[in-house]
């Protein structure tokens, strides 16, 4: 019976705190819906009283929300792709090959984690504006191609990946990029979706980069957009929270349906290193 | 793999013996290798290491890329940095910063973990997916919620506390204003990592301890808190690492402000920069922020070989 009603607090207690937990999006997300009025309100109610998508609406007309949309989603998606392929493998010659140098080369690789990126973004920022690439997404890509982190979690998972089966397709014949595609790509397939996920939210919430490298206000990406939003309409509460709406969702819903993969990634990464 | 069956147990035999440092089959090996070698080396080089020495050179320098100027004036910018309060007072709201962030994704992250793990198996994976959410979504976007949920005249917190606080602008209220959010957004990857040190405990020490009549408490202070120990310098070298670097939140909620009561130090290094457009000076505070953030990390692995190791391995 004691048992039972510590059962009963522990679960009570933990719904409370998931619902705590939740509550901003859910409040953002009703209040998008709400017209200024009630928006301003003292009295504030969760559900909005009127429905309206005006507020969806105003954002659209002051910037173009859908074309740095389009522009966030093709960056992430083509930096995502370029940053798994590369991770896997870097991962698959550091994880299965043995060669000199191999030991502090990666710890080369572990330390670049630990850089503040303030120390190299200066520097970065002289360089890339330098060699003229500023306003280019050249200068979005190139820094985002070879991901440390990617290299050191693809590492981790070739434990899964039996070195039998290599040694089996070379003595087959294989060629190694065969054997790369068709035998440890496939095996990776866990951390390619953990990284696909991770990688795909850092470029999507990046903020500082593109805001200092990309200046033609057409090119720029959704966070940076929405900064600037709330600069220049910093009263239209409603356009805000539409705004935040608009740049929150999709990376809920890929969360969502995702989430045992990228929970496993995640947990991966610290378990194993 | 019917095609490979009859070469396995070959294979197995001309394996070498393990520790050998030679690989089973070398061909084919080289030309991939020094493609990867190769191309991590050059990225290292030109992204990470070109700039470290870079940063170091430009601050000491007299550094403006608007105007051109690029001279060499020692350690003064280091000088003017000591001798500025701004850099005080943003080091001392870092550290504040950090080690309430860290305190809480600790203690949260430990205590809702256990709680899960403890929770009926059927709602286990909708807690995970619902306390994980913040720390998966865009800190720029989640960071104007909270600026709107902390608005003074129709924000949620005010709504709900009964209060009438104008959070951000207040000098008192800035800055741990800034941590919750924080805490908040983060806390998710700290129940996570605890989660997967749970399920990897051996669950034969856990029942015996219950057999042996240990309560919930003992239990958790006897033998899961020192069993979580290797996850728990990962989660505080890692939030180190992440918490030293902060800037988003600060950029969207406060702008440093009111004062100086919410600067952080990237926030000194980006206004230095790329506001003021000191780089020489904005590279010396950067290379302070690095030497200390590889100072703590140092100091953190030491911790572990020291006391801190403890009996968990």
């Amino acid at each position: 019976m004691r048992r039972r009603i510590a059962s009963i607090c522990l679960n009570t207690g933990l719904l409370a705190v998931s619902a705590v937990t939740i509550f901003p999006f859910v409040w953002m997300l009703m209040s998008s819906f709400k017209n200024a009025d009630e928006i301003a309100s003292v009295d504030q109610h969760l559900l909005p009283r009127v429905w309206t998508l005006a507020n969806y609406r105003s954002i659209q007309e002051h910037f173009d929300v859908v074309r740095l949309f389009g522009n966030s989603l093709l960056l992430s998606v083509a930096i995502t792709g370029i940053a798994v392929y590369t991770s896997l493998l870097g991962g698959y010659v550091f994880g299965k090959y043995r060669f000199r140098g191999r030991g502090p080369l990666f710890a080369l690789v572990l330390a670049t984690m630990m850089i503040p990126w303030a120390v190299v973004l200066i520097p970065r920022y002289t360089m890339f504006t330098g060699a003229g690439l500023q306003d280019s997404y050249a200068s979005i890509i190139i820094p985002a191609a070879i991901s440390s982190f990617g290299i050191f979690l693809m590492r981790q998972s070739m434990d899964n990946v039996p070195d039998e089966v290599l040694e089996a397709a070379r003595i087959d014949g294989a060629s190694e990029l065969y054997i790369f595609h068709r035998i440890v790509a496939p095996l990776s397939v866990n951390a390619i979706s953990a990284l696909a996920i991770f990688q795909f939210l850092w470029v999507w919430e990046d903020y500082l980069w593109p805001y200092l490298m990309l200046t033609t206000p057409s090119k720029q990406v959704l966070a940076v957009g929405l900064t600037t939003f709330s600069g220049q309409y910093s009263t239209d509460y409603g356009g805000l929270f539409a705004a935040t709406t608009v740049s929150i969702i999709p990376v809920v819903i890929v969360y969502v349906i995702f989430q045992k993969r990228f929970v496993a990634g995640a947990a991966s990464a610290a378990v194993k290193g | 793999m019917t095609t490979t069956e009859s070469a396995q147990p070959v294979a197995a035999s001309v394996r070498p013996p393990a520790g050998s440092r030679r690989t089973p089959a070398a061909h084919g090996e080289r030309p991939l290798r020094l493609v990867v070698v190769t191309t991590v080396t050059v990225a290292i080089l030109a992204l990470v290491a070109w700039p470290i020495v870079a940063a170091l050179l430009g601050s000491l320098h007299d550094w403006n890329p608007l105007n051109g100027t690029y001279r060499w004036v020692g350690t003064a910018n280091y000088r003017r940095l000591f001798a500025d309060p701004v850099f005080w007072t943003s080091s001392v709201n870092t550290v504040v910063f950090m080690a309430g962030a860290i305190i809480g994704r600790v203690v949260l992250g430990m205590a809702l973990a256990y709680a899960v793990h403890s929770s009926l198996t059927r709602v286990r994976t909708l807690h995970r997916t619902l306390l994980y959410l913040p720390t998966v979504t865009p800190l720029v976007a989640v960071a104007y919620v909270w600026r709107l949920m902390y608005n003074p005249q129709f924000g949620a917190v005010n709504s709900i506390l009964g209060l009438d606080v104008n959070w951000l602008y207040d000098s008192r209220f800035a800055l741990p204003a800034v941590m919750v959010m924080t805490i908040w957004k983060d806390f998710g990857f700290g129940v996570i990592l605890y989660l997967a040190g749970l399920y990897a405990l051996p669950a034969d020490v856990l029942e015996a301890a219950q057999v042996d009549g240990a309560g919930a408490w003992a239990r958790f202070r006897r033998v899961i808190w020192p069993m979580l120990r290797p996850t728990t310098l990962f989660v505080v070298v890692t939030s180190m690492i992440g918490y030293l670097q902060a800037f988003v939140q600060v950029f969207v909620l406060t702008d440093g402000g009111p004062g100086d009561s919410t600067s952080l130090l990237p926030y000194l290094i980006y206004q230095q920069a790329f506001v003021k457009y000191n780089f020489g000076y904005a590279s010396a505070a950067a290379f302070v922020l690095f030497v200390a953030t590889a100072a703590l990390t140092v100091l953190s692995f030491r911790a572990q070989r020291g006391p801190w190791r403890g009996k968990a391995q």
